[in-house]
């Protein structure tokens, strides 16, 4: 072991202190939030307000139909339904390994609630090691990229399995994510983004035709796009300004799930709209303005809260929405705070380090049938001999 | 290779030396494997054919399984995703009793040991007729370690007679118990407890 622990042990100390004195300052500025956000309809004024603010870049929450502060009830569970979820796994491009290539592994599930079956489950790799694969220009693509195209696959498989079974019970897609895809920001291949966003949001639209619901599920969310609102909502309307936009003051470091902690098991928070530029110039004018809600998909003595991204197609459709609330909150019954399904489809998706070098060797192979020298760089050689030392004195 | 009959394999092999192995398979089914029943596994490049008692199912947890267990009305779809779809192995050990080859049937220990990831099948009812009709095995369970011999002893007498004509189990039980009288002279008591078990009646 390289890593000298008792090096470090003074600073765990001051780590804990630190955090101890930032979680009593976040919970003194706490109930100051959660009454603002109570008091955000006797704001008059707070949709020119968000007008004004997104003029400036803001990326808050816009509050849809419902009452901000106002928490709604768990809907009933249809008898039957089918649960489907994807993730994605993925091997990143290695310049040090044997050849240059990359591997995106989707899993899914099939979970048939109210029937006694078992889920259908697939897991798909796919290689990529062609030119236009690895290169945007004349760069390696990056994980962003990856990701991103990972994402694609991720809802593509989703809308598959969503339109195979959609007409024998009312149909839930859920993916281990949010569900908008956001590039490297400043990225010199904005135009290689923005054909990807096109080529989701197609495959969003065969997934809306299929009938099924959608969500994306966000497990400890940081995001604070509400408490952005609350803080708006506070500005006296001069003082909206870009910069007084991007400090929470007070509220700073303060998350949407601190501020909807006291929602009880089972309660969702009122609908909200994104208003990230990403979201207002790709995804609304394709028809998939995306919204979202914080749930606790806790149990009576502990909280865990999720955000669960949706469609507006999901948001406006009543049917759609309860189906999206109470099967989340069935799914995560049974793990205590997560959705089954998705813990199975990573399950199926994930690529282990084992599983890896197998598929590095499987490369080796093809290349000697080839006549080609498969081989490392002398820096992986050297990682290699290294990480199979097993006592350093 | 000694011919038998195709059964259905019910496990591949996990680890194993020349006193027996233990396999993994998935979900069981009601019949096989049993506690008590005889299997085989091929060993020498297949010039022969390991037989065991199965004598430990060990069925392993996960703390997804744990965090499930807590889950009150558990829909059976979660139920047969865990036993169906989830490659959480169940472990089977077994007690190596005997080889058989070309030259026949021996209740001796292996010469080798099957090798990782072999088929693992149950014994036919022909297969367990043969080799139970000497008692010779009787001698490497007594002599186990680890092992609920007596147990497993009973299990293994029951599932030979089984096999065998109806008329023709009674005689064979007899004659079982007669041998594990030879084997357990010193020790009345534990052969007494062990007939009992084995419903040997001399």
């Amino acid at each position: 072991m390289t890593l000298q622990l008792s090096k470090i042990s003074h600073e765990m100390e001051a780590l804990g202190i630190a955090l101890e004195h930032e979680t009593s300052r976040l919970e003194q500025a706490l109930p100051d939030a959660q009454e603002a956000l109570r008091r955000i309809g006797l704001v008059a004024d707070l949709e020119s307000r968000i007008q004004r603010a997104i003029g400036l870049h803001w990326a808050g929450a816009i509050p849809l139909h419902e009452p901000v502060s106002d928490t709604i009830d768990i809907p009933p569970h249809p008898s039957r339904a089918n649960i489907i979820a994807t993730d994605g796994s993925q091997i990143y491009p290695d310049r040090h390994g044997v050849a240059l290539y990359y591997l995106i592994n989707i899993g899914s599930i099939l979970f048939p609630h109210g029937i006694s079956q078992p889920p259908t489950c697939n897991s798909q790799p796919q290689v990529f090691f062609e030119t236009s694969d690895l290169y945007d220009g004349t760069n390696t693509v990056g994980s962003t990229t990856i990701d991103t195209r990972r994402s694609i696959a991720e809802v593509g498989e989703l809308a598959r399995l969503a339109a195979e079974v959609v007409d024998t019970a009312p149909t839930l897609a859920l993916i281990d994510n949010g569900l908008i895809l956001y590039g490297e920001p400043h990225s010199r291949n904005q135009h290689e983004h923005d054909a990807a966003v096109i080529d989701y949001l197609e495959r969003l639209d065969y997934l809306q035709s299929s009938g099924a619901a959608l969500a994306g599920i966000i497990d400890r969310p940081r995001s604070n796009q509400v408490l952005s609102l609350v803080h708006l909502s506070c500005l006296c309307p001069d003082e909206i300004t870009s910069e007084s936009l991007h400090y929470l003051d007070k509220f700073e470091r303060i998350s949407d799930a601190m501020l909807f902690s006291n929602l009880a098991p089972g309660e969702r928070s009122a609908l909200f709209m994104n208003a990230s530029s990403e979201n207002l110039h790709k995804y609304q004018p394709r028809g998939h303005k995306m919204c979202f809600f914080y749930v606790n998909a806790g149990q009576p003595g502990w909280t865990s809260l999720l955000r669960v991204e949706i469609p507006v197609w999901v948001a406006q459709d009543v049917d759609k929405l309860q189906l999206v609330h109470a099967g989340v909150l069935e799914q995560c019954r049974a793990t205590g705070g997560f959705p089954y399904v998705l813990m199975r489809a990573h399950e199926l998706a994930v690529v282990s380090t084992y599983e890896r070098r197998q598929v590095d060797n499987m490369v080796a192979q093809t290349m000697i049938k080839r006549g080609l020298s498969p081989m490392v760089s002398r820096k992986a050689q050297g990682k290699l001999w290294v990480s199979h030392v097993k006592n350093r004195w | 290779m000694t011919e038998t009959s195709p059964s259905i394999p019910i496990g591949r092999l996990l680890r194993s030396s020349t006193s027996g192995f233990t396999f993994g398979c998935s979900v069981p089914e009601p019949e096989v494997p049993l506690f008590g029943s005889f299997v085989k596994a091929p060993a020498q490049h297949n010039q022969s054919e390991v037989i065991g008692l199965v004598y430990n199912i060990v069925i392993e947890d996960d703390p997804f399984v744990r965090q499930l267990i807590a889950t009150p009305d558990l829909q059976e779809a979660y139920i047969q995703d865990q036993r169906q779809n989830r490659k959480v192995p169940i472990e089977v050990s077994v007690l190596a009793v005997g080889y058989m080859n070309a030259r026949g049937l021996f209740h001796e220990l292996p010469p080798q040991p099957p090798l990782t990831l072999d088929h693992i099948h149950q014994c036919t009812a022909k297969e367990i007729t043969n080799f139970t009709e000497r008692f010779g095995y009787l001698q490497l369970v007594l002599n186990a370690s680890d092992v609920p011999i007596d147990e497993l002893l009973a299990s293994a007498l029951h599932q030979a007679a089984s096999v065998r004509q109806v008329e023709d189990r009674r005689y064979y039980l007899i004659q079982a118990g007669k041998a594990l009288a030879r084997h357990l002279s010193n020790e009345l008591p534990r052969l007494e407890a062990l007939l009992t078990r084995a419903q040997v009646t001399t």
